[in-house]
């Protein structure tokens, strides 16, 4: 027999790791072979001429002035200057209260046995970073044109308390699903009184404000009614499936300009005096209704990826239907369709910007119109305008992509 | 990967000397049947059953009467029908001929009737069907909390000690990804075991096993039928079926060909067909 092999050292069971440097990853990965490099550099010229156009623009010829000065009509539109408090309480009331939301998820997060353990502060730090960065862009964008120091120490105490919820929130101990969601729910109501209470008529809504109020209440409208839609799609009841799918097949194939149009004239339709919603509520109940449709095909496809087997696991145990549903289906349903249900917000978000057409200012329309004030008329400043818009519209999408992409990965854990 | 140090600490000898003896030390793992029902009444009563799937007869005319703690083994060629049978028991398919009853409860079109009989009736099968977006422990709290209405406290207790039974207490809360196919199988069983049923099913519940992993399971099942669970098990373990078996059934083509103890079954089948069946599988 051979001589007893030595056994290995516990250096020989780490596997074996190079240690990569951003040289040698460039080296490896744009530069390993000649059409490699005439790539890289074929698209590093243009890019970076692109880039310093680009940055050029934004830093040196640009005249930040015309967006300056019409900063708050960016923000609100003809929100009444008088009761701009309105706003910024809403702000402090989401901020304060996202931030103890926020502290009570990662209490109940930590408490489940199966959760990693918490990584350290630096890392936590960095993972801010990543998160906020676009968020920050923005902020630090719209603060470096304001110059009002008023306005950066209201911005200043709104990340405080974001971040003095946060840190409650963590240390009132007792979170559950429940008390979250009651804290949501009870939030959700005061920022909606706060703004809405007594307030100023629909037509003063604009900018910012109204591009966020409708996408944000139209997702949330939206997602359920999508989920009861594609649940009745599948229905065994042909009068609820004939429902569901006429509705979902009429809606998808009417563009969203027509079914906008089509609400202003409805109350022609209704009888006199019945009820007249005003614009917002309109293109807020088009929007949802519109984007419903989408999310039910999406959900259904997330149902539809579940295996039959699951179904009858759960009829075995004596689930009824309702339960079943709602503990086995949605849960794994709504997990396989993260990434389509976000790009599907995304989409909605932009689209707010068609509410023009039925006379709503929202951050595009207004920024549209500050070409045409008598300050900047035919000084071709359109650029700029659009520019400005156009970072907000980004900056919310990345963010929202991005925030996707942790729920993914956080709703993931253990599957294979 | 089949974890050592549980087979080693396995309780009793496989495959097991004496034949279902009611072993003291495992009764509360069965609930042999509720005080108040006759004791000589039949659990399950298949009368002149019939299936069809579209025009395919899956079933015909099944009759099996099954005992209170009997343990029966189904076999058969594969599209025999094995399947479909238990599968009518608990109603995940419908029957479209005869009667069938579970504990005196005939399973017929109304929903209460069948939800009874499904909270008394366990199913393992066998591609596992673990929910893979929860733990081990909330897999198998799911049904108490939400069937039995247990709180939660007490359905943790409750699944923690069946994952005990079966060999897993620490890996309650992993995720079903996370664990191997044996381990899988097991969390399964604890799983039907925690709505404390009269009677489980089990549908080839080592067909999609590694072969080092079916002993862990079998031996599981084992202890269960041991303990004096009402079982039917479809299973081609042979070993398996003389072990635990008070019966074996053997089907062909949706019809029951034979039924006989399992010594007798495999040592002088009958009938032609079961002859020909266990020359091909031995
Ligand atoms: N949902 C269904 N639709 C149509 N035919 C079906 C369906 N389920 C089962 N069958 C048919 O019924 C017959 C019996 O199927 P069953 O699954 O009970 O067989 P089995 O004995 O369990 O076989 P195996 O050993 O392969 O699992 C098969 O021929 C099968 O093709
Ligand atoms: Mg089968």
């Amino acid at each position: 027999m051979a001589a007893i092999q030595p056994s290995p050292s516990s250096n020989d069971l780490q596997p074996p790791y190079t240690r990569t440097t951003p040289l040698s990853w460039v080296l490896q990965n744009l530069f390993n072979n000649w059409y490699n490099t005439v790539f890289t550099l074929f698209f590093g010229v243009i890019l970076s001429y692109a880039a310093y156009r680009g940055l050029r623009f934004f830093f040196v010829t640009a005249r930040w002035e015309i967006v300056e000065t019409n900063l708050t009509n960016l923000m609100v539109g003809q929100f009444p200057r008088n009761e701009l408090e309105r706003v910024w309480a809403a702000l402090f009331l989401l901020g304060g209260s996202g931030g103890f939301i926020a502290g009570q998820a990662k209490q109940l997060s930590t408490q489940d046995p199966t959760s990693p353990p918490p990584s350290p502060g630096r890392e936590q730090i960095l993972d801010f970073v990543r998160r906020a960065w676009p968020f920050t862009i923005l902020v630090l964008f719209l603060l470096r044109l304001s110059r009002s120091t008023t306005i950066m120490l209201l911005i200043l105490a709104l990340v405080a308390l974001t971040g003095a919820g946060r840190l409650i929130g963590a240390r009132i101990p007792g979170a559950s699903p429940k008390r979250i969601t009651i804290f949501a729910l009870a939030t959700a109501c005061a920022t909606l009184l706060l703004l809405l209470f007594n307030g100023p008529p629909s037509q003063e809504w604009g900018g910012l404000l109204l591009t966020v109020f409708l996408s944000t209440v139209s997702i949330l409208a939206s997602f359920p009614l999508g989920i009861l839609l594609a649940l009745g799609r599948r229905s065994s009841l042909p009068a609820i499936r004939f429902v569901c799918v006429g509705y979902i097949e009429v809606i998808r194939g009417v563009p969203l300009i027509t079914l906008l149009l089509l609400s202003t004239i409805l109350k022609l339709f209704l009888p006199p005096n019945s009820f007249d919603p005003n614009d917002i509520t309109r293109a807020a109940v088009v929007l949802a209704l519109f984007t419903a449709a989408y999310v039910a095909e999406i959900m259904r496809g997330g149902f539809q990826a579940i295996p039959q087997g699951q179904i009858e696991a759960a009829q075995a145990l004596g689930l009824v239907p309702i339960q079943t549903i709602r503990l086995i289906g949605l849960p794994q349903a709504i997990r396989k369709v993260v990434p389509a249900l976000v790009g599907q917000f995304i989409s909605l978000l932009k689209d707010t910007s068609l509410v023009s057409i039925i006379g709503l200012s929202d951050i595009l329309k207004v920024s549209r119109s500050f070409t045409s004030q008598d300050d900047f008329v035919g000084k071709g400043l359109t650029a700029e305008t659009l520019a400005a818009a156009c970072l907000v519209y980004w900056a919310l999408c990345f963010t929202m992509s991005k925030e996707s992409k942790r729920l993914e990965e956080r709703l993931g854990v253990g599957e294979r | 990967m089949g974890d050592k140090e549980n087979e080693t600490t396995l309780p009793g000898p496989f495959p097991p000397q004496g034949k279902k003896p009611l072993q003291k030390d495992n009764q509360h793992m069965s609930q042999p049947t509720s005080g108040n029902t006759p004791t000589n009444t039949p659990m399950i009563v298949c009368e002149g059953i019939y299936k069809w799937f579209d025009d395919f007869c899956a079933l015909r005319n099944v009759h099996l009467t099954v005992a209170r703690q009997e343990v029966i083994v189904i076999l058969g060629p594969s599209g025999s029908g094995k399947s479909t049978l238990i599968r009518t028991m608990n109603r995940l398919e419908k029957h479209d001929k005869g009667r069938i009853l579970i504990d005196g409860t005939e399973l017929t079109d109304d929903i209460r009737k069948i939800q009874e009989v499904r909270r008394e009736v366990g199913m393992v099968f066998q591609q596992f069907n673990l929910f893979p977006h929860l733990t081990v422990l909330d897999n198998i709290t799911l049904a108490p909390r939400h069937v039995r209405r247990m709180p939660k406290k007490d359905a943790e207790a409750q699944a923690i000690e069946l994952l005990t039974r079966v060999q897993i207490p620490q890996q309650a809360h992993k995720y079903p990804g996370q664990l191997s196919g044996g381990q899988q199988q097991r969390v399964a069983i604890a799983r039907a075991l925690a709505m404390e049923p009269k009677v489980m099913l089990f549908d080839e519940p080592t067909s999609a096993l590694d072969p080092e992993m079916i002993k862990e399971v079998l031996d599981v099942i084992t202890d269960l039928a041991e303990s004096g669970m009402t079982m039917i098990v479809v299973s081609h373990e042979m070993g398996f079926a003389r072990a635990a078996a008070n019966r074996v059934v053997f089907m062909d083509a949706g019809e029951i060909v034979e039924v006989n103890t399992p010594d007798r079954f495999f040592s002088q089948p009958q009938e032609e067909r079961a002859k020909t069946f266990l020359s091909q599988i031995l």
